[in-house]
């Protein structure tokens, strides 16, 4: 796709949600704010503009720039998206920004992904579960290259937040692992060195909270920035369940 | 001590799911044949009558009619297990999917080259899904306890049986309109929960969802087109186009 990297002449208008849950007179409400559109104008770049020239009391985060830390994931005209990988270019005029749902506000367009993905990671033990003792000196177990990249697919995940909340069950079922936790699963259940077997994920994987409450409603896989493949990452959990069920009846 | 074990509870989420999406595969499959038996009709009363007559004289429709009408509702208890209980939550579900799907990113390339639609408009179509479904509850609640009426007894027509001149009758008096309905949110409902359930157990691997939705859009128009046409044949609207092939029309 060709990109445009302006359209001419534009002014936009951002429509951002304002609420500082810390201050008792603070109210949720929207405010507008106007901007002359330039050329590569992201998300990021217009917000940095509008602190800096009409509003230093906007809060919203933002640290590597380059979609790596997944710090500025917000609500984008109801898009859950990158503040710093959203051209303006590719938007209307007018331009909606909302905090991230599900996760806790901390105020405006920040909220706290942080506590979320912590609780997930305790919750599916998300390290290499193994017996053995850690040899430092050993040679490291090989791994055969479609396992790595496999398993390397499901690592690229940067925490940003974006794929819960665009999960309708995620928004609706707060113990749901959402399509971030289910993906932690799927790296680690697929990883040789874990010596967690089948039966040991049955129960985390095969519950309204795991897998299973997932409805298919798809957004995750559409918009998740890095592209994970988390149809599949489902398909393989969803057929793991299956298989782990029926290999203990037999 | 009255404990349910983890592992059972997870056995028993494993068999919800699968019920859910099983009952609903059979359902659509049996909703392919079941437009097929209902297009006889095409052919004319006789044709109509005859398949009729052969599918009660060899005791398949009796069973079939008391199969579906146990996966029908064993399809409604466990689909609906999703839609959640509060109007509140389901508000916050509709917005999520508007949202999604109006994002003013229809020039964007979706993020997955999986993706058949821009912007993203599978969250709405599942509302859409619950809509049609609660629709099908209450009208194929309906349609299968008069059919099952036709079927088991000789309250209907001249004799035990489904026949053609009853049915249209019914349809000219007014059921044409509860029918259209119904047809149009079962093929609605039927092809989308197939290309949900397919992409759910990972046919990505195999088939693209673009491939799938294609699939899925195909089958869609042709069960609805066919099923216009038999409508409108019922109704009397339209003469049996296949009647040649039976050598007329008569019965």
């Amino acid at each position: 796709m060709t990109a445009r990297t302006t359209q001419a002449g534009r002014r936009l208008r951002f429509e951002i949600f304002r609420y500082n849950p810390e201050d008792p007179e603070s109210a949720p409400h929207m405010q507008t704010f106007e901007l002359d559109e330039t050329p590569y104008m992201s998300i990021f770049i217009a917000l940095n503009e509008i602190r800096e020239k009409q509003d230093p009391s906007l809060q919203y985060d933002f640290a590597c720039r380059s979609a790596i830390c997944g710090s500025c994931g917000m609500m984008v005209n109801g898009r859950p998206s990158l503040g710093c990988r959203t051209l303006t270019s590719d938007l209307p005029d007018v331009i909606k920004l909302h905090p991230l749902p599900v996760f806790k506000l901390i105020g405006d367009l920040s909220v706290d992904t942080g506590t979320w993905f912590r609780e997930m990671v305790e919750k599916t033990e998300g390290w290499i579960h193994a017996q053995e003792a850690f040899d430092p000196d050993a040679q490291e177990a090989r791994m055969d290259d479609d396992t790595a990249a496999a398993i390397y697919e499901n690592d690229r995940c940067i925490e940003c937040g974006c794929c819960v909340a665009s999960c309708g069950a995620a928004n609706v079922n707060e113990e749901f692992l959402g399509p971030a936790g289910l993906n932690r699963i799927a790296r680690f259940a697929m990883d040789p060195r874990d010596e967690r077997d089948d039966a040991d994920w049955f129960e985390v994987v095969s519950s309204q909270d795991g897998v299973f409450g997932c409805i298919g409603l798809m957004a995750c896989h559409d918009i998740c920035p890095k592209e994970l493949p988390l149809l599949e990452v489902y398909g393989y959990l969803r057929r793991k369940a299956l298989s782990s069920a029926m290999s203990r009846r037999s | 001590m009255n404990t349910i074990s983890p592992t059972t509870t997870a056995k028993r989420q494993l068999t919800y799911e699968v019920v859910s999406g099983g009952s609903g595969l059979l359902l659509a499959l049996f909703m392919w044949g079941h437009m097929v038996l209902v297009g006889s009709i095409l052919t004319g009363e006789r044709g109509f009558n005859w398949l009729a007559t052969m599918l009660e004289d060899y005791y398949i429709a009796q069973p079939t009619v008391a199969a579906i009408l146990v996966l029908f509702l064993a399809h409604a208890v466990l689909a609906s297990r999703k839609i959640p209980a509060q109007l509140r939550e389901r508000r916050k579900m509709l917005e999520l999917g508007k949202g999604l799907s109006r994002s003013g990113r229809e020039k964007v390339a979706s993020a997955s080259p999986f993706s058949p639609f821009h912007p993203h408009t599978e969250s709405l179509l599942w509302i859409w899904q619950v809509r049609t479904g609660m629709i099908i509850l209450v009208l194929g609640s309906f349609h299968i306890i008069l059919l099952g009426m036709d079927v088991l007894t000789e309250l209907f027509g001249t004799r035990v049986g489904i026949e053609a001149v009853t049915t249209m009758e019914r349809v000219q008096a007014g059921l044409w309109l509860p029918y259209a309905i119904l047809l149009v949110c079962v093929e609605f409902h039927a092809s989308i929960g197939l290309y949900r359930l397919a992409t759910k157990w990972g046919a990505g691997a195999m088939l693209s969802r673009t491939a799938i939705h294609h699939i899925e859009r195909v089958l869609l128009w042709f069960f609805l087109g066919l099923g216009v046409v038999v409508l409108l044949v019922l109704a009397g609207v339209m003469p049996p186009p296949l009647a040649f092939l039976l050598g007329g029309a008569g019965s």
